[in-house]
């Protein structure tokens, strides 16, 4: 590519200088902010000032924080689930559909079994139904892949449509198990008060929306990451990514790794959608629908670089990009919120196009004028 | 090579992401400046309201030129009569961002909260319980609390009436729905449409098409193209934006719009009427409220006859007859001599649902679950 009578070229990089890693996620912010700030200067309102108030709300303050850990907790389980399934290049963009299982199925263990234990099981046995759910939504496309080579890309993104539409119907379609029996109105019947955990409180009176499923979805994060560091399954899982035939020569079964790290990703995706019941939802909860916490999982996998830790991370910055942009409309200079969301897209748009840089080494050379 | 696909992949994930955002963006430019009734009597205000802190949330855009729009020109006339200045938020989503939202609100010190989407209802019960001395308000739901009140109005009033007017127009005796989701205050609205439409046109049918969703352009134009081709020459809807209108317009055919009548102009051969919203004076209320001191927390079920509900414009294809019989009727529901919802009524299964000469209660209509004859679809979606 010329430009500008210089030639750029782009030669990818063996190793990653270390520097790196942490020079380009922060160029890329403050290049997004740039831009974000020329959008803002350009529609009347002042960039610094809007950036401070998004920090504020987004991440720095006390209840910005903790309103923000509060919506990246499912969001961290979809990013995990994104983050398996990706590494091991099974591009499993179900996260969304398996979510809604995971409600469903949470939901379904909520208002059945929760009622006979106690909390300290009852939330445990709703999260891990709400992970066969997530892992049960996926296990055709996983079958499909493994046996038949059929794409998991497509298989996994027409599931989610199915799963929108099994929402839609268990709470305004029918008036099945579902359904809240009290009323007409058509919402999701609440699971036992066994099943649901308090949100965090601090210093009595400061009830946070943050609910302690964040620290188990911190815990799982931490907990994976190790394990595929130090496991068996952790290093055939990696050599297959690397070289199929590698893995195979070795006598690895790809059939199983590949089914079950699907399996595995649709079960971390239920758990999200588990951990809403158990929090701030209590149901079968439609207005999940509209977040897409699921799809932003795509995105968190990628700013993560499939770091299971570093999911932790994106999500926060996700989920804050979404709390601080909404509260910027009741700032004292409100910024309407397609601005807000532009800033969002441009940050995540350049974290991810920084990826770029880090990957390859750009040149510059000076070419001389040809004439014409 | 694999991963540079992923990258591609998130990245147009993020694309989309920003691309939703630019939709109602655009939407919001097509927002008209049109000056509310209300600008007529500008009087400066006597009192003074500024102790009133107050904001909305919305699901969607005001450039939807519907629901939310309507909401939003009631907004304007409770700024313009009290002289504050309300905070709006739009493109809140329910659920979980929902509480964050309402819960900021209430710490920022705001001390009346509106929030007018139907599943802003449990959010706000929750927010409402940790913040005893704030006022929230909450448009279409049912529950209430000590600080939260709702309002909502009988919409089926001019649903009837615009159901004449569109009865009186269709030649081919179909006619089509356009619905979001099959809960009783969208089934009240089909069958009230449905019994005027039949009022003048006892054959005619009511096809509904549900699209699970109150607002999206998209899908709501889809819906009416859908109806289109099944020989629908009316287009009656119950969403948010004047998709349903556009494709009506494309195919030729008649439009019963709803929410507002702003857009009408742009429809000048095929809008009928609407039904429409007007909001303004009960915000205004709340608000006096909340300055006196207090918070009403009765729900409140406008009508025609206190003015919340109205009948739109008329357009070309409705003829001085019809806009009489209409006046006719309107006039004998304001004064309580006629309701709509009076039997005998039977469901589209044929089970009798309201006994000859019976009417229906309130409790009866706010708890609809089932369609009447005339209406081709199914109650459960």
């Amino acid at each position: 590519m010329i430009v500008f009578g210089r030639r750029v070229r782009m030669e990818q990089r063996l190793t990653t200088p270390s520097s790196l890693l942490v020079v380009v996620p922060v160029l890329s912010v403050l290049f997004a902010l740039v831009v974000g700030g020329v959008f803002l200067a350009l529609t009347g309102h002042p960039p610094i000032g809007t950036y401070l108030d998004l920090l504020d709300n987004g991440y720095t303050s006390f209840y910005g924080i903790t309103d923000t850990l509060g919506l990246a907790t499912p969001l961290v389980c979809t990013g995990l689930s994104a983050a398996f399934a990706f590494r091991m290049n099974l591009y499993s963009i179900g996260q969304e559909g398996q979510m809604y299982l995971g409600m469903i199925g949470g939901t379904w263990a909520g208002i059945v079994l929760a009622d006979a234990l106690p909390t300290a099981i009852a939330v445990p046995v709703v999260l891990c139904c709400g992970a066969l759910s997530g892992a049960a939504w996926v296990a055709l496309p996983a079958l499909l892949r493994a046996r038949l080579g059929t794409s998991e890309i497509v298989s996994t993104l027409l599931l989610n449509y199915v799963a929108l539409n099994l929402v839609n119907y268990f709470i305004f379609g029918s008036t099945g198990f579902f359904r809240d029996p009290t009323t007409s109105f058509p919402q999701g019947r609440t699971v036992s008060e066994n099943a649901r955990l308090s949100p965090l409180s601090f210093f009595t009176d400061k009830v946070t929306n943050t609910y302690p499923t964040f620290v188990i979805a911190v815990v799982l994060a931490v907990s994976l990451f190790w394990l595929m560091k130090v496991s068996n399954y952790g290093y055939e899982t990696t050599v297959y990514a690397d070289s199929p035939n590698t893995a195979r020569y070795a006598g690895m079964n790809s059939t199983w790794l590949q089914s079950s790290v699907l399996l595995i990703s649709g079960a971390l995706a239920g758990v999200g959608g588990a951990m809403y019941v158990v929090g701030p939802a209590g149901k079968v909860d439609p207005g999940l629908l509209q977040i897409g916490l699921g799809y932003a999982g795509i995105v968190v996998a990628a700013l993560a670089r499939y770091n299971f830790v570093a999911v932790i991370l994106a999500a926060v910055l996700f989920a804050g990009l979404r709390t601080g942009g909404n509260a910027l409309q009741a700032s004292s200079d409100p910024v309407p919120i397609a601005i807000a969301v532009v800033l969002q897209g441009a940050v995540l748009l350049f974290a991810l196009g920084g990826e770029l840089f880090r990957r390859n080494k750009v040149t510059i050379v000076r070419v001389k004028q040809a004439v014409a | 090579m694999k991963r540079r696909k992923v990258i591609a992949a998130a990245f147009a994930a993020a694309a989309m992401i920003v691309a939703a955002a630019c939709g109602s963006d655009d939407a919001a430019d097509e927002e008209v400046t049109e000056e509310t009734e209300a600008t007529e009597e500008t009087m400066a205000p006597a009192e003074d309201y500024s102790m009133v802190k107050a904001a909305v949330v919305y699901i969607g855009v005001p450039g939807d030129a519907g629901w939310t729009y309507q909401h939003d020109q009631g907004i304007a006339y409770l700024e313009e009569q009290l002289g504050i200045e309300v905070t709006r938020l739009e493109n809140i989503p329910e659920g979980a961002e929902s509480v964050a939202t309402f819960d900021k609100l209430a710490r920022d010190g705001y001390n009346l909260i509106m929030g007018t989407s139907f599943g802003y209802m449990d959010p706000m019960l929750e927010v409402a319980a940790k913040y005893p001395d704030v006022c929230f308000q909450h448009a279409s739901g049912y529950k209430t609390a000590e600080n939260m009140g709702n309002y909502f109005g009988a919409m089926e009033e001019a649903r009837y009436l615009s159901g004449i007017a569109a009865g009186a127009a269709t030649t081919s005796g179909k006619l089509g729905y356009v619905a979001a989701f099959p809960i009783p205050e969208v089934l009240r609205g089909i069958n009230a449409f449905t019994l005027g439409v039949r009022s003048v046109n006892p054959t005619a049918t009511v096809q509904v098409a549900w699209t699970s969703t109150w607002f999206d352009p998209a899908k709501e134009k889809e819906a009416a193209q859908s109806l289109l081709a099944t020989g629908a020459d009316v287009i009656a809807q119950h969403q948010d934006t004047t998709a349903p209108g556009e494709a009506a317009k494309e195919a030729g055919a008649k439009w019963v719009g709803y929410n507002s009548d702003t857009k009408a102009g742009d429809f000048p051969d095929t809008w009928l009427t609407g039904p429409v919203w007007n909001w303004g004076p009960h915000y205004v209320k709340m608000a006096k409220d909340v300055a006196a001191g207090t918070c009403d927390a009765t729900p409140y079920y406008g009508n025609m006859a206190d003015g919340m509900i109205t009948l739109g414009v008329y357009g070309s294809g409705v003829s001085q007859e019809t806009q009489d019989l209409i006046a006719e009727k309107a006039a004998a529901i304001i004064d309580g001599s006629f309701l709509p919802f009076t039997g005998p009524i039977k469901d589209n299964e044929g089970n009798e649902q309201i006994a000859s000469g019976a009417s229906a209660s309130l409790g009866d209509l706010l708890g609809q679950s089932y369609l009447v004859e005339g209406v081709i679809g199914s109650a459960k979606g």
